[in-house]
Formats: C-alpha cells, sequence, structure tokens
C-alpha cells in the first residue's frame, strides 16, 4: 500500500507582493485611457436681439468700420476690396494698433457679413484672422506696457488690456429672403 | 579579529499589505471623478481648423449643436429642426442662465444654416457661443 504522506508544515499563502503592481497598472491604464476632451474653438457673444421694426441705424465713419464680406463664391472682401485671406490679419493689425489710444467709442469695429451660400469653412477662416489679428496686438501690447506675456497678466491689467483693445465684432443682420 | 554583523532582533519591515487598498482608492476615485458625458452624435461632421482658438473654462456650461454634412441638426441629444432651437434654448437658459453654446458645424456647411441657428440662438437670448474648430497644425 501506498502511503500518502502528509504535508505538514507548509505554509499557504498568496504572494500579495505584486498585488500593488498589477493595481498600479490598471490605475495608468485609466489614466492614459481616459482622454478628457477639451473644447476650443472660437468664441463669440452673438448681440442681442432686436425686431426688425425696431432696429435703429447707426452710423458708423468709415475710419472705424472694417467690413469684412464674404460672397457665395468664397470671395472676400474688405472694405470693398477683394483680399486674400491669409492677409486679412495684416491689413487689421495696424488699424487695431491705431486706435488703442482712442477712447470707447472709437476703436475699430469689424463686421463680417456672409451669404448664405457661403462656406462655413471660409467664414470660420476670416474669423480666425480677426482674433488673431487681436491676439497679436494684446500680445504686443502686454510686451510693451507690462513686460509680461498675455498669460501671465493680472486681473487689473487685463481689465486694462480689455478696455485699450476691445474686440468688437459684428456679426451683420442677415438679409432677409425676398 | 573576527568581524561580525550587528543584527538588531527587531523585524525591520514596512507594512505593504495595505499598499493595494490605497491604491485602489486612488483607482477608484479616478474612475469616479473622469464623467465620461457620452452623447451619441447622430451627424457626421467634420470641424474646420483655426489657429486663435481658446480653451472653453467651464464644461458644465456647455450645451452642443451640432450641424452635420447633410445639414441635420442635434441639439444635445436629439434630432431638431431650427424652428425648435429657440423653444428648447430658451428653456435651457431659464435653468442656466450663462449658458455656452458650442456650434460643431461641418465645414462643409453653408452659412445659411448658421445664420438661421444664430438668429434663433439670439431670440432664445443665449447669446454666447463657441464655434468650436480644431487646432490647425
Amino acid at each position: 500500500m501506498v502511503q500518502i504522506k502528509k504535508k505538514k508544515g507548509r505554509d499557504a499563502k498568496i504572494p500579495d507582493a505584486g498585488m500593488s503592481d498589477i493595481v498600479f497598472l490598471l490605475l495608468l491604464f485609466f489614466l492614459v485611457s481616459t482622454t478628457i476632451d477639451v473644447d476650443t474653438g472660437i468664441g463669440l457673444s452673438l448681440p442681442e436681439y432686436i425686431p426688425p421694426e425696431e432696429q435703429v441705424f447707426v452710423p458708423l465713419s468709415k475710419d472705424r468700420l472694417a467690413a469684412l464680406n464674404i460672397n457665395e463664391n468664397g470671395d472676400v472682401l474688405l472694405d470693398g476690396k477683394v483680399i486674400a485671406i491669409p492677409q486679412i490679419q495684416e491689413t487689421l493689425i495696424p488699424r487695431i494698433e491705431s486706435k488703442i489710444d482712442l477712447p470707447k467709442n472709437k476703436k475699430l469695429v469689424i463686421s463680417v457679413k456672409t451669404a448664405r451660400k457661403t462656406n462655413y469653412n471660409l467664414y470660420i477662416q476670416a474669423l480666425d484672422q480677426i482674433k488673431g489679428a487681436y491676439a497679436t496686438v494684446r500680445k504686443a501690447y502686454a510686451q510693451t506696457h507690462f513686460g509680461k506675456k498675455l498669460y501671465e497678466l493680472d486681473k487689473e491689467e487685463n481689465k486694462e488690456l480689455k478696455n485699450k483693445i476691445p474686440i468688437i465684432i459684428s456679426i451683420a443682420e442677415p438679409e432677409r429672403i425676398k | 579579529m573576527k568581524f561580525e554583523k550587528k543584527r538588531s532582533s527587531v523585524k525591520q519591515e514596512i507594512p505593504t499589505s495595505s499598499m493595494p487598498d490605497i491604491i485602489f482608492m486612488l483607482l477608484l476615485f479616478f474612475m469616479v471623478a473622469t464623467t465620461l458625458k457620452e452623447v451619441e452624435v447622430y451627424v457626421k461632421y467634420r470641424l474646420p481648423e483655426a489657429k486663435a482658438i481658446e480653451k472653453i473654462e467651464n464644461k458644465r456650461l456647455i450645451s452642443y449643436i451640432w450641424v452635420g454634412k447633410s445639414g441635420r441638426i442635434q441639439l444635445n441629444d436629439a434630432i431638431v429642426q431650427v424652428g425648435d432651437i429657440q423653444d428648447i434654448m430658451y428653456k435651457k437658459r431659464t435653468e442656466l442662465p450663462n449658458v455656452i453654446v458650442s456650434l460643431r458645424i461641418d465645414k462643409g456647411s453653408d452659412m445659411g444654416i448658421v445664420n438661421d441657428i444664430q438668429q434663433a440662438l439670439r431670440k432664445a437670448d443665449a447669446r454666447r457661443i463657441n464655434y468650436s474648430a480644431m487646432l490647425k497644425q
């Protein structure tokens, strides 16, 4: 008869030293795989809605207004002259800069007008150029007046900057369908 | 002379048995904190690209409007008509006064539909918008 040996005195332990490693791996997996998608885009505030019969026509001096018109063929006109989209920024920068020291009611107003058939991408490209122009001017102003980068400004300085160089983009009232 | 290592009779071990518990806590924290707000998007769209873009700071304030290639409009989680936007957004605005509307519009769309949506938003007085765009490399 075969004798069955009884194993005695052996430790029955599950090795748990590597447990934390496994959990670390899990943790890392979650950290890496949860891509928190950030919403990026071009921010804008729409004007208040005023019914057509109550609208008042406010005359703007030609010097103050930069009228950007994008027609349905994709032509971009700045103050009536055809312009290539990448040139909008360069053209606008000196105009914004020349108005830094003027009072609030004399700052540049950029009006963007589109036709119904205009491509949306073109409109975004144009808006991007305008925003880019303002960002460039603001950056230069922050550098020369405060000696700081834009994101280093404190609240007061930011306020001054926004007062000096306000972004006024007017989305033209769409033409009524006849 | 013979050197002998001194050995202390006290056990020198850092107790690591509760280490996984701590890390589990961390893991759970991360799993709970990353709220994945999954909205099923029913429209196909490709965002335009731009350079001068900014981040939307407060994600809780955002409402989304998608406009797909085919011109279909989705507001938050349902397909809607242009005419419905005003009412829905007005209700939304009474709940959340400073709502930001993120417009995720296909880059091939016409401005006509964009203008219609903007007019609806103006009438609903939800005037903070953001044209969603990708960073141009």
